[in-house]
């Protein structure tokens, strides 16, 4: 054990002096912040370019009312009154940009329709905004009848078509799926799955880590002090260590950001009792795939030489993306319990299900729980015999064929 | 002297190919032990068995005689043959990773990763990475590597190979001062002159069997018999029919009489026919060079294969 620390205790250094490593450490929240952040900044300054000048010639002392609604509605609108003509007002327009009147008078009641000039550079959406306006008129109109308050209001409600199948409805549901039950679970859903992302990449170098001892050819001099298991495993756990230490630069980059952006209190979803066992999924998860990586690392000479075997082992993590549409029409269906029982797809799978399900099916995540731990202890034995021998073959990647006897062996 | 490695008929076999077999030595605390065998001969083997880097399928390896201790790897330096560095580390931050895992105090292995890098002419280099390190500078590291935490038991596995005849009088120099600081060292080689100028004792392999294991200066009397080379042109059955000459090679002008063992030099020469034709004679030992080419070629010029006693 003391071995295997120290092992796990230089990969973690070696990593930390490497300048790819740290500009990979920094580049990947970068990133991240780059692309939540620069669309943001861009819809800004388009708003800011389109903010319109609309002066209203009120006739019928509705301004007050106008401005609610405008505010309401978050129009970038810049609100004005004016007693200019129509007349008037066209001349004006010509010189202006960005700049509407309206003209709120009497024809309001008589023939519902009410007289909007325009500059000839405006944004495209005004005028549909503008029909905003209409809504505290007629308002007005009904008042103006002398209808009841329940008359009235049958009225101004109108009438909506909505679309009535299952599907829509669970849209709906995702759509305003802001409420504060999902979120409540997303957050800490979302949390997990990151970490699982982020160990399970960086877990990714444990390959070319294994494979680069047999291309440095140092690997029988490392294991002239130790043996292949202490050195597989100070791999494993000093690979985890900086698969942690991602997480938490892209914490301490991405999180004050979205504490700041969004507004859902992050930190108090964030840590519940439910996160233990989120994380302690995407923990079996890494060492899976790290189980899975070391091995056929020690069996290869060069990253570059990699055959279709060894390959087809390294898209194994991205199985799960099969899955990924299923279970989210249908977090309970067939495919997402298979999923959840393949050891390969199962973490994120799981980690998936439990953000989007309400009930969390105790029995089948303990059955995939116990699939998953199972596999990872076969899959540590098993890429143990595999490192044992594939670390000392210098010059040529391993068989198929050869690995299944190093097993049996 | 004490013994800091015994091996006891050590076999080992791959699928169904005996790489080596009933390989029997020991190495004492302050010799220099060579290994000494051609390509393939199951030197490699015979040492990865030694480090725990294969398991032997027979016999025994036991470390200062106590056969219930595993290896001792604290205690042992190790030089592969086949040997590198990992490139993109400064050249003390390995230094100090292997020491660590040979559980050798830091700020000793700091100190004596100075000094000896200073002695090797790798002053200044401490700090450099690994890959601008030119093959031999290289090579140097990984010596100083395997030496830094002062082992009991110094293993190197053809440590002349690609080495420049001065790094190699570096080289020797250092391993001599070991043997006679204490260490106990098994040094395997192909490099006949080196082996014959350091070695206390020898250990012959060829095709994973001994051949030879004693004290080189029993292996030199008993095997490296005199030779004859004389230049002049002279008739094959005159040459074998002279006294004491086991074997005649020809070659144009130049012929190599193998002598007998019990030739007394000075009075052979005397009895030399006159009508010999010498432009240039010269009479030396068989040096052990062609002891191992013999071998290795299987032309069996020793008969006898048994051992001397150690």
């Amino acid at each position: 054990m003391r071995n295997t620390k120290k092992v796990a205790k230089w990969e973690i250094k070696r990593n930390m002096k490497n300048k790819t490593f740290l500009i990979g450490l920094f580049i990947s929240p970068i990133l991240f912040l780059a692309f939540y952040l620069i669309p943001d900044l861009f819809n800004n300054s388009d708003e800011d370019a389109v903010s319109t000048t609309v002066f209203v010639n009120d006739q019928l002392g509705v301004y007050e009312n106008l401005e609610m609604t405008v505010d309401q509605a978050g129009a970038e609108w810049e609100l004005q009154p004016t007693d200019s003509s129509e007349e008037r007002a066209e001349e004006a327009l010509e010189s202006e940009e960005n700049t509407a009147y309206v003209f709120i008078d009497e024809r309001a009641f008589e023939g519902g329709v009410l007289p909007v000039y325009q500059s000839e550079e405006i944004s495209p959406v005004f005028i549909n905004e503008v029909q905003l306006l209409g809504a505290p008129l007629q308002a007005m109109q009904i008042e103006e009848l002398g209808l009841t308050p329940e008359e009235a209001s049958v009225i101004a409600r109108g009438v909506v078509f909505e679309d009535a199948s299952a599907a829509a409805n669970a849209e709906t549901e995702m759509g305003t799926g802001m409420d504060e039950d999902l979120m409540k679970r997303m957050v800490p859903g979302i949390f997990a799955a990151a970490v699982l992302l982020s160990i399970v990449f960086t877990g990714m170098a444990i390959f070319q880590s294994a494979s680069q001892e047999k291309k440095d050819k140092i690997a029988e001099i490392i294991l002239s002090s130790l043996t292949p298991s202490e050195l597989m495993q100070g791999k494993i756990i000093g690979y985890f260590v900086l698969g942690i230490i991602q997480v938490l630069v892209f914490i301490v980059l991405v999180l004050p950001v979205l504490v700041w952006k969004i507004d859902v209190p992050i930190l108090e979803y964030l840590f519940v009792p439910e996160l233990a066992l989120l994380l302690f999924i995407a923990i079996l998860g890494y060492l899976l795939f790290a189980a899975l990586f070391v091995g056929i690392g020690a069996t290869m000479a060069d990253i570059s030489t990699a055959g279709n075997f060894q390959g087809m082992i390294m898209m194994l993590p991205f199985t799960a993306l099969i899955f990924v549409g299923p279970v989210f029409s249908d977090p309970s269906g067939i495919w997402a319990q298979i999923g959840s029982y393949i050891p390969f797809t199962s973490p994120a799978i799981l980690i998936l299900r439990l953000t989007l399900l309400e009930e969390w099916p105790w029995i089948e995540i303990i059955i995939a729980l116990a699939i998953l731990i199972v596999s990872v202890w076969v899959f540590m034995k098993l890429a143990g015999k595999i490192f044992k021998i594939g670390i000392l073959m210098y010059g040529k990647n391993a068989t198929p064929g050869e690995i299944w006897r190093w097993i049996r062996a | 002297m004490e013994t800091m490695l015994a091996v006891e008929n050590l076999g080992k076999s791959f699928k169904d190919k005996k790489i080596v077999s009933n390989i029997s030595f020991e190495v004492k605390k302050g010799e220099i032990m060579a290994l000494l065998g051609p390509n393939g001969a199951g030197k490699s083997t015979t040492i990865r068995n030694i480090m725990g880097i294969m398991y032997p399928d027979e016999g025994s390896i036991t470390f200062q005689s106590n056969p219930k201790k595993g290896i001792p790897r604290n205690k042992i330096g190790y030089l592969p043959e086949e040997r590198g560095l990992y490139k993109n580390v400064k050249v003390m931050d390995i230094l100090l990773y292997l020491a660590e895992l040979k559980d050798y105090p830091l700020d000793r292995a700091k100190e004596r990763a100075l000094e000896l890098l200073k002695k090797f002419d790798l002053e200044g280099k401490d700090k450099v990475s690994v890959e601008e390190l030119s093959k031999g500078m290289g090579q140097k590291v990984q010596f100083i590597a395997a030496i830094l935490h002062e082992p009991e038991l110094l293993i190197l596995d053809e440590p002349f190979s690609g080495l420049d005849p001065v790094s190699q009088e570096l080289f020797k120099n250092e391993i001599r001062g070991l043997a006679q600081n204490g260490t106990a060292i098994l040094l395997s080689s192909h490099q006949m002159n080196l082996v014959e100028e350091m070695a206390d004792r020898l250990f012959l392999i060829h095709r994973g069997t001994k051949v030879i294991y004693g004290p080189l200066d029993d292996v030199k009397k008993q095997y490296a018999n005199f030779k004859c080379t004389i230049h002049g042109v002279n008739e094959r059955s005159l040459l074998e029919s002279l006294p004491e000459v086991e074997r005649v090679e020809q070659n144009e002008e130049t012929a190599v009489l193998y002598l007998s063992k019990d030739v007394e030099p000075a009075s052979w020469l005397k009895n030399l026919p006159v009508q010999l034709d010498v432009q240039e004679l010269s009479i030396d030992r068989i040096s052990l060079h062609e002891i191992f080419i013999d071998i290795a070629t299987d032309k069996n010029l020793l008969k006898r294969e048994e051992s001397l006693d150690a």
